[in-house]
């Protein structure tokens, strides 16, 4: 089981067990970590389950739709924004930090 | 939204309360039966009065959403044939779960087509469907991926500035009424989201007042309670407003011909066709047909009961006036408390249950959000419309899933807008008589008839 590790804006950590398969997203919502709205419940229809990825991670490419999505979240996008609804599990650990706020 | 089951019935058609039920006859009986015992009696009433639920009452359905969710979250109501479920956990559920709760009765007509309605509208060669809500996977995802696309933030920021003017220019007018009265429904918030819609589909504004006619029909005919003589108007409109989004995705395709930059959503999707895209021209004149209605109807619902609640809520409003860096959350608060849609339709596949009650296959469900986003299990103090709430966000307002509400962001966009405006240009503004708002009758739509407001000296 890949552990996932969801830094917020202010450095506190929380890591959680998740299943290869799921989405960082739904990881994060079903274990009740803050920091990620996911208002839509993952239909690339609200933006408020950004993420900012480490530079090593290596979730698939983005398509064209979350990219046009992350220009409507609440903290500007960076280089490495995601959506998290879009980032699915492997074996590999992973960490993401999540941004002050979704709304 | 993509679409609302607007179920319009006029006050004087709608059915006599069950007053036989409700006041048993005690005496002069002329059939002898046994002696009523005390305890069906005493149940019988609440249960017949379905909790003072009444589905087409919108002016104050909360008390009955509350007896509901205490005394019978999943109730069966047989004047509309739904199960309707009221409690949070139950309607995201049933919302989250697509593969046995369809949506495809969303759009299903309250009243079967007349006669008259019908060979008008075959010989119109009116045939639209649904544009997204009551189409199902793999349909259903296969479109919605392709008209998505033309939702995203990147697409409707642009159109920003153009929404900053036209409210502006509608509040000087409002403004400049010589009495110092207004309805700030008609006079901007019907306005700002129509010409919004009928921009991004390539109309001008000048057709505002046809498409509006052409909403009214189809709000009447699809989901109305209307007899077959009044049908008979509304179906002339229908076929001219399917006509019309024939005629727009055929003046797309010559517009892609000649070699001209359409720059509207239909030009798109016509392009986005002529690319791979998956999507027929009758499934993009659907879409048209869908948002050419949907894309303004819960908008202007939704500024008008932003303005309202604010107004309702001075000290609320003053917050804002100072700070508004607080309108987003209220509008979520907004959203949560007062949503343009309060019910929302589904229709089981299987033998299923919801909350535990068993729900026959087949079975239609009525899915109250208006409800769930006054559930105490969820929302403190649900009851009080509170700007500053933390969680407001979690309202089911624009469902759940896979048909989660498609200009979620454009609508409240547009709201903010409005909202920084008015805030800005009538810090003064009140309501006139807040009690005397009504909310026209339907199943799932709750939509203030007017919000008559002034901004003259305190008297």
């Amino acid at each position: 089981m890949p552990s996932v590790t969801y830094i917020s804006a202010s450095g506190s950590e929380t890591a959680v067990a998740g299943f290869a398969g799921d989405s960082v997203m739904e990881t994060a919502v079903r274990n009740g970590v803050p920091g990620i709205v996911a208002e839509c419940g993952g239909s690339l229809s609200c933006a408020t389950c950004h993420v900012f990825v480490c530079a090593d991670s290596d979730f698939a490419a983005m398509l064209e739709l979350e990219d046009d999505m992350l220009d409507g979240t609440a903290i500007d996008r960076e280089a490495n924004s995601r959506l998290s609804c879009q980032l699915k599990l492997g074996d590999a650990d992973i960490r993401v930090t999540t941004p002050e706020t979704q709304v | 939204m993509n679409a609302q089951p607007v179920i319009v019935r006029p006050a004087s058609a709608r059915p006599a309360p069950p007053a036989a039920v409700a006041a048993p006859e005690r005496s002069g009986c002329p059939v002898a039966h046994a002696p009523a015992s005390a305890a069906p009696d005493a149940v019988l009433p609440e249960a017949a009065t379905h909790h003072g639920y009444a589905p087409f009452a919108m002016t104050n359905p909360f008390p009955s959403y509350a007896a509901l969710r205490e005394n019978e979250p999943v109730m069966f109501n047989a004047e509309i044939g739904y199960f309707v479920v009221s409690r949070y956990d139950d309607v995201k559920a049933v919302f989250d779960n697509w593969q046995v709760f369809s949506s495809e009765n969303a759009q299903a007509p309250v009243r079967a087509r007349g006669a008259a309605a019908t060979k008008i509208m075959n010989d119109g060669g009116f045939t639209a469907y649904s544009g997204l809500s009551a189409r199902i996977p793999p349909e259903h995802t296969r479109m919605r991926a392709i008209v998505q696309k033309e939702f995203t933030p990147r697409r409707y920021k642009k159109l920003e500035p153009t929404i900053r003017e036209n409210t502006a220019r509608l509040l000087r007018q409002m403004l400049a009424h010589p009495d110092a009265r207004g309805d700030f429904l008609t006079d901007v918030a019907v306005d700002i989201p129509t010409i919004t819609i009928l921009g991004l589909l390539g109309v001008g504004p000048e057709m505002v007042s046809t498409y509006k006619k052409w909403s009214d029909s189809r709000a009447a005919m699809t989901w109305g309670d209307l007899s077959d003589e009044e049908q008979i108007p509304h179906a002339h409109n229908l076929v001219d407003y399917w006509t019309e989004c024939l005629r727009l995705v055929s003046n797309a395709h010559e517009q892609l011909a000649a070699g001209t930059n359409g720059d509207n959503l239909v030009f798109d999707l016509v392009q986005a066709q002529s690319t791979g895209s998956e999507i027929s021209d009758h499934e993009i004149a659907s879409v048209c047909y869908s948002l050419l209605f949907a894309g303004h109807e819960t908008t202007t619902t939704l500024i008008s009961n932003t303005i309202r609640e604010l107004l309702a809520h001075p000290a609320q409003w003053q917050q804002l006036i100072d700070d508004p860096s607080g309108i987003p959350a209220a509008i979520d608060e907004t959203l949560r408390f007062s949503p343009s849609i309060v019910g929302w339709r589904r229709k089981a596949l299987v033998d299923t249950q919801i909350g535990g009650v068993a729900i026959a296959a087949g079975s239609n469900i009525l899915l109250l959000m208006g409800s769930a986003n006054r559930d105490p299990g969820t929302f403190e103090q649900p009851e009080t419309f509170d700007i500053n709430r933390v969680n407001a966000r979690n309202h089911l307002s624009f469902g759940f899933g896979i048909h989660y509400c498609l200009g979620n962001m454009l609508a409240k966009m547009q709201d903010k807008i409005v909202v920084e405006e008015t805030l800005k240009a009538a810090p003064g503004l009140r309501l006139i008589d807040a009690a005397a708002i009504v909310f026209a009758d339907n199943l799932s739509f709750r939509a203030p008839t007017s919000v008559p407001v002034t901004w003259g000296d305190q008297k």
